[in-house]
């Protein structure tokens, strides 16, 4: 659990953070939203005191983060960068190692961890272990970087912007990974993003920063039905906020069972989301769905009154 | 361009044409019964009847032909070429001393003339092109000059004793052996004294700002100080010591001879080597930085284990540049009775025997070039992940 009280950092007469509070409770997964220079990434980095905050206080599990040594405190909690930050004259295997091997770990607990990380990050270890930054990809290396994160087993996770500097398809990948990979660790989670989609997708809790302030937090779904000014509203995409509601439900939540009518001649993915549904119908211009499973079995029917909410078929 | 057709490569057909022609027209070597009277200059087709000369130029011809179309089996041609050439060249010299010199004048020499100098510049070059063509590494190209060094050591030790650089070397083996080694000692002294003193600084620097300011200007300055004036200007404060300190003055400390020498040379060893290592700790990726210390490194522990090795190519870099000039200083050196290589050089101007300085620069410009490809590829080991 991280908390927050009254928190603020002043770089000379610039105040980058003021006075925020926020509370991220164990295994949830906290997006910081807003534009650049809104203060969310020096909210990150005072939560493992990258750099300290000047008034209030900041905790972690209800101790305040400066009663720990910095250094073992850095050791308790992953992080992750945009640009990596991987070590260049370094192994993936090496890079990914670090933590542990900083905590003294036995080698061999090291290399099975090693091994294990990459597996879950899909690294083939054969192929990756022995190569050197470099010789990576955007999306390898990002790989490589939430890895070496996780490789002490944090029950704490920061991101900054961690998937900013990819091609949209990589990011795409990378960000359905993150969700699964979190549905299974369930770590505490401070992500800093300014893509507001990814900021959807995967929070828990979101976060919306102006100006060093919390404008407003919540969970994704409140803020896109309330937004408290026209700020908030057009940082969640404006007119497009039914568009960005409706990719965060599932085909499946508002499909009928198949019914004694025509089976309708285009399919859908049970697991897409209500916007891709909406594409779908708007492009072949029809009001009704399939909707099928993976082996593409017809399962269920969508129409787009179900889709829109409505309870009847 | 069809076919895989390439562009001639000018560069090449420049380079052979100009090399042909100079190893025609001009001296190649000139004759001298004795060290004071002018030789008798020579061209190449003069001797041996002109014959083996002509060989000679055929190689040269066929790169020319090959380079109008290049393809890899014809760089690989040229460079077998150019390499037979250069192996060539000190046999040849080999025979047309034979020929020239009279066996009953044991004082008469052979002094190598301008169509040998030009010859030898334009094939290294063209080795120099065929080498980044066929995209060979660096300790490749240094292998392709063990042929022709053979050649030479060969020819020098068994056939040209009367080249008028043998001569001078044999009349004075046991001083060259020492100016070498003072030379070197020199050099060494002062790359490490200042590897070692440029390393405190820079790292003096990177703590305090002020200090950062006032070094560079310092060093900038001691830097446009001309060699000389600075080695006259060291001359006065250190005899001075001397007289005032016995004990400096017993482990050789005095106006003029190696303290001076080596104080002058470490002044500019240090800027260069200060500013590449200060660079070079600076300019550390600061992601990289960063996420050392996110990680839960110590201070310490990013220190030595990721901004050290990040920088050390960037450092070694400057070691290199800092001994390819203190090598060539040294020879200054020799002017305020330091020793070394310079005292063969300034010796050679005083009796206008060219040879004699040759004997003194030849050694200088091999061992800038021999520092130079030994770090440079030091550096290139230790940059960061590895080999390409």
């Amino acid at each position: 659990m991280i908390e927050l009280f009254d928190v603020t950092k002043r770089f000379g007469h610039e105040t980058a953070v003021d006075s925020i509070s926020l509370r991220v409770e164990k295994g949830e997964l906290c997006a910081l939203v807003g534009t650049s220079g809104c203060g969310k990434s020096t909210t990150l980095r005072m939560i493992n005191r990258l750099i300290e905050h000047d008034g209030g206080e900041v905790h972690l599990d209800g101790q305040p983060v400066r009663s720990f040594d910095e250094v073992a405190l850095r050791r308790r909690i992953g992080y992750v960068i945009q640009s990596t930050g991987l070590f260049p004259h370094w192994t993936v295997a090496r890079n990914i190692g670090l933590v542990p091997r900083l905590l003294k770990w036995p080698k061999a607990r090291i290399r099975q961890r090693v091994e294990e990380l990459m597996q879950l990050l899909g690294l083939p270890v054969t192929e990756f272990a022995d190569k050197y930054p470099r010789q990576l990809s955007g999306g390898q290396a990002q790989r490589v970087g939430v890895a070496r994160a996780l490789a002490a087993d944090p029950d704490i996770l920061l991101m900054d912007e961690p998937f900013g500097a990819l091609d949209p398809i990589t990011r795409k990948t990378l960000q359905h990974e993150m969700g699964e990979i979190q549905a299974r660790l369930h770590k505490t989670i401070v992500f800093v993003t300014h893509d507001m989609d990814e900021a959807l997708a995967l929070a828990d809790r979101l976060v919306v920063m102006h100006q060093g302030r919390i404008v407003q937090q919540g969970k994704p779904i409140e803020l896109l039905h309330d937004p408290v000014n026209p700020f908030v509203e057009s940082l969640l995409g404006g007119m497009d906020r039914g568009l960005k509601e409706a990719a965060l439900i599932q085909v499946s939540e508002r499909m009928l069972p198949l019914g004694p009518r025509l089976l309708a001649s285009e399919r859908i993915a049970y697991g897409a989301t209500l916007s891709q549904a909406l594409s779908v119908m708007l492009w072949h211009g029809v009001d009704r769905l399939t909707v099928v499973d993976e082996e593409d079995i017809p399962i269920g029917e969508l129409s787009l009154r179900r889709l829109l909410g409505a309870n009847a078929a | 361009m069809g076919e895989g057709r390439q562009a001639p490569n000018w560069v090449l057909i420049s380079l052979m044409l100009a090399a042909g022609a100079a190893w025609l027209t001009l001296d190649v070597v000139s004759v001298a019964p004795n060290r004071i009277v002018p030789g008798t200059p020579h061209v190449a087709l003069g001797i041996l009847g002109g014959v083996p000369a002509i060989l000679l130029v055929l190689p040269m011809l066929a790169v020319t032909l090959l380079a109008w179309h290049p393809t890899r089996k014809g760089l690989w041609l040229s460079l077998a070429s150019v390499t037979g050439v250069l192996t060539l060249l000190p046999l040849w010299l080999a025979a047309a001393t034979a020929m020239l010199v009279d066996p009953d004048l044991p004082q008469a020499r052979v002094g190598l003339g301008s169509a040998i100098w030009v010859l030898l510049f334009l094939l290294l070059l063209a080795l120099i092109e065929l080498r980044t063509r066929l995209g060979l590494s660096r300790p490749m190209g240094w292998l392709l000059l063990i042929p022709m060094l053979l050649a030479w050591w060969l020819s020098l030790v068994l056939w040209l004793e009367p080249l008028a650089l043998q001569r001078e070397y044999q009349a004075r083996s046991d001083q060259f052996a020492d100016a070498l080694l003072t030379h070197l000692t020199l050099v060494g002294a002062a790359v490490g004294a200042s590897l070692i003193l440029a390393s405190l600084l820079a790292l003096a620097m990177r703590r305090h700002p002020g200090v950062r300011r006032m070094g560079f200007a310092a060093l900038n300055f001691l830097q446009t100080i001309p060699s000389l004036a600075l080695f006259g200007l060291l001359l006065a404060p250190l005899a001075w010591l001397a007289s005032r300190f016995e004990g400096l003055a017993s482990i050789g400390v005095s106006g003029i001879g190696w303290a001076p020498a080596f104080l002058a040379l470490l002044g500019y060893s240090l800027l260069p080597m200060v500013r590449n290592i200060h660079v070079a700790l600076e300019e550390v990726d600061p992601a990289v930085i960063e996420s050392a210390h996110g990680m839960g490194m110590s201070r310490r522990q990013v220190f030595i284990q990721v901004r050290l090795p990040l920088a050390l190519p960037v450092v070694l870099e400057g070691v290199r540049i800092t001994t390819v000039q203190a090598i060539g200083l040294t020879a200054v050196a020799a002017l305020i009775g330091a020793g070394g290589l310079g005292t063969f050089i300034f010796q050679g101007l005083g009796q206008a025997a060219m040879d004699m300085v040759l004997l003194g620069a030849l050694p200088i410009i091999a061992l800038a070039l021999m520092a130079d490809a030994l770090i440079g590829f030091l550096s290139e080991r230790l940059r960061p992940g590895g080999l390409e």
